[in-house]
């Protein structure tokens, strides 16, 4: 597993699209956190979840982005075929490939630690706050890169996994919106239930950290690594 | 070390494999030939784990490959008929890639050893995307046999490249043998003879022949095959002359002389008859069965007319 892992990490470092993503990812969270700070100055405290609070709605575009190469390359080049007979279970190849895109996210998001810093150097922020935040978006990210992940074993078009999974992705957190429109209130409550938004706007953002949403993120990404096994097991049987 | 026991393999309603059967011995290269689509592909796919036989066994250095096949496909190296890349990654770091993950875990000399060995060293920082089409054959040989496998299954390794890398690769490949088992498939009957120590002839996913090449000569042409040319005569003399002539079943012109497929030694005969009609002998000498005449051969025997 961790061979696949290393490979997969080393190829996020070797391609330009990666330092792109990484460029852009420090901009737009930079910019944010200038923003959030100039409003702030004299009116509010700056918020502290204000970062992972807009990277919950970037990561229905960053987390495709992240994994659509992951298995679809392989498939389309014809190394899956090689990978399938070398002596590794499909559990280890899924398992390498998802942490090292969890991974890359994990160091984005160690980065942004940088504007926290910059915060408590300058104000009093809640740390309580911010950490639970920031457990929040790093679970989030995680369940949305599981559904990445699974789009890309789905099709060997990179660009048809990167718009599959952003759709549901923007389904999942449209959904939100969609529960708080409906009129019936038990249909409601269900679909915040399912979607991504209702665990994570509500409780991580505001620094609340409740077991339900923990066991909603893990297991978002225990289906979506589960489904993706089967994907790439079915690759044997075409 | 590869035993093939009555593999069937079924693609959604169309039967790729009708149970074949076959084994290779420790530090043989076995061929696989067969015309495109007889099946050589899907028996690969299956010994190297990659997908499992509809019906059938096979074992690899002992492992069955369905019960044991993490064991099994440890000691296979695999070269698809496609080497599949990672363009973005280095010639060395590809190579190590494999050897790490089918389990060398000091790859350094191994893959040093390999690179060199395939004329890759030099290239070795190199990314896999610019190598040419050659290169890149090499590069799938390298990846093949960097954990030094038992077992090395070359799909199709000379398709597509250019003569002197195919004299290359049949090169490299004759070098395994000893000290891997090799399993080398083609549909070039010229190249099974000039490569292979033994010969499995697969048509439309069944085994129709199977042996060293000059023992499948002999199994299925058990006559010579002569050429003669006389001087003197016309074509109607001859064919009469050399028909007649006991133990020759077939006397068709060829040329300016001869086709005699004989039973038995018939040469001494013919010079015999010759020199009593009054002719002169230019030519009698015995001509070699290609694989390629066994196998159109064996494939009209065993393909029915359409009707
Ligand atoms: N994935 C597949 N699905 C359906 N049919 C297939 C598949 N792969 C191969 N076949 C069919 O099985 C037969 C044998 O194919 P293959 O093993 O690739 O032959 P070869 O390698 O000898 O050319 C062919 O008729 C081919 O069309
Ligand atoms: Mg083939």
């Amino acid at each position: 597993m961790w061979i696949v892992f290393r490979k997969e990490l080393g190829q996020y470092f070797n391609s330009p699209l990666a330092y792109l993503i990484m460029a852009g990812f420090l901009f737009l969270t930079g910019l944010w956190f200038n923003s959030d700070l100039t409003f702030s100055v004299g009116t509010k405290a700056p918020d502290p979840a204000l970062i992972p609070f807009n990277l919950s709605f970037f990561m229905v575009f960053l987390a495709p982005v992240l994994t659509m190469r992951l298995f679809a390359e392989e498939t389309r080049e014809g190394t899956l075929e090689l990978l399938l007979t070398a002596p590794v279970r499909e559990r280890d190849i899924v398992l390498g490939k998802f942490l090292s895109a969890w991974c890359f996210f994990s160091i984005l998001l160690l980065i942004t630690l940088i504007y926290q810093g910059i915060l408590i150097s300058i104000s009093r922020p809640d740390l309580g706050h911010t950490i639970a935040a920031y457990l929040g978006i790093w679970l989030y990210g995680g369940a949305t890169l599981g559904v990445g992940l699974l789009f890309s074993a789905l099709t060997e078009n990179q660009v048809l996994a990167a718009f599959l999974s952003t759709s549901v992705l923007a389904f999942l957190w449209l959904g939100d919106l969609a529960g708080a429109i409906v009129a019936n209130i038990d249909l409601a409550r269900v679909i915040r239930e399912i979607t991504l938004q209702g665990h994570f706007s509500d409780s991580f953002a505001y620094g609340l950290m409740r077991v339900e949403d923990v066991v909603y993120f893990a297991g978002v990404i225990a289906i979506t690594l589960f489904l993706t096994m089967r994907v790439v097991e079915s690759r044997r049987w075409r | 070390m590869i035993e093939v026991q009555q593999l069937v393999k079924h693609y959604h309603g169309f039967t790729a494999l009708k149970g074949i059967t076959f084994t290779a011995q420790p530090g043989e290269i076995l061929g696989l030939l067969g015309p495109n689509g007889a099946g050589k592909t899907t028996t690969m796919r299956i010994l190297t784990g990659f997908m499992p036989p509809s019906e059938g066994s096979a074992r690899i250095a002992g492992f069955d490959i369905l019960t044991d096949s993490i064991e099994a496909r440890r000691r296979v190296g695999y070269m698809p008929e496609r080497v599949p890349i990672y363009p973005d990654m280095t010639v060395e770091g590809y190579v190590r890639f494999w050897a790490k993950l089918r389990g060398v875990k000091q790859p350094h000399d191994g893959v040093k050893s390999v690179l060199e060995r395939f004329n890759l060293y030099d290239r070795r920082r190199h990314l896999v995307r610019t190598l040419s089409k050659g290169m890149r054959q090499r590069l799938g040989l390298a990846q093949a046999l960097v954990h030094n496998p038992d077992v090395v299954i070359l799909d199709e390794p000379t398709i597509g490249i250019d003569p002197q890398q195919v004299i290359e690769v049949r090169e490299s490949v004759r070098a395994l043998a000893k000290t891997h088992t090799v399993l080398f498939s083609t549909h070039i009957l010229s190249e099974a003879e000039q490569v292979c120590d033994r010969v499995v002839i697969l048509n439309r996913g069944e085994v129709v022949a199977q042996g060293q090449p000059d023992e499948l000569r002999r199994q299925l042409y058990p006559g010579d095959h002569l050429y003669v040319e006389i001087l003197g005569g016309g074509v109607e003399t001859g064919l009469k002359l050399l028909g007649a002539i006991r133990g020759v079943e077939t006397v068709e012109p060829q040329g300016s002389g001869f086709n005699v497929l004989a039973r038995g030694d018939v040469r001494s005969l013919i010079s015999e008859r010759v020199s009593q009609a009054g002719y002169k002998l230019l030519e009698l000498r015995p001509v070699a069965m290609t694989l390629e005449d066994i196998f159109l051969e064996v494939v009209k025997r065993r393909t029915p007319p359409q009707t």
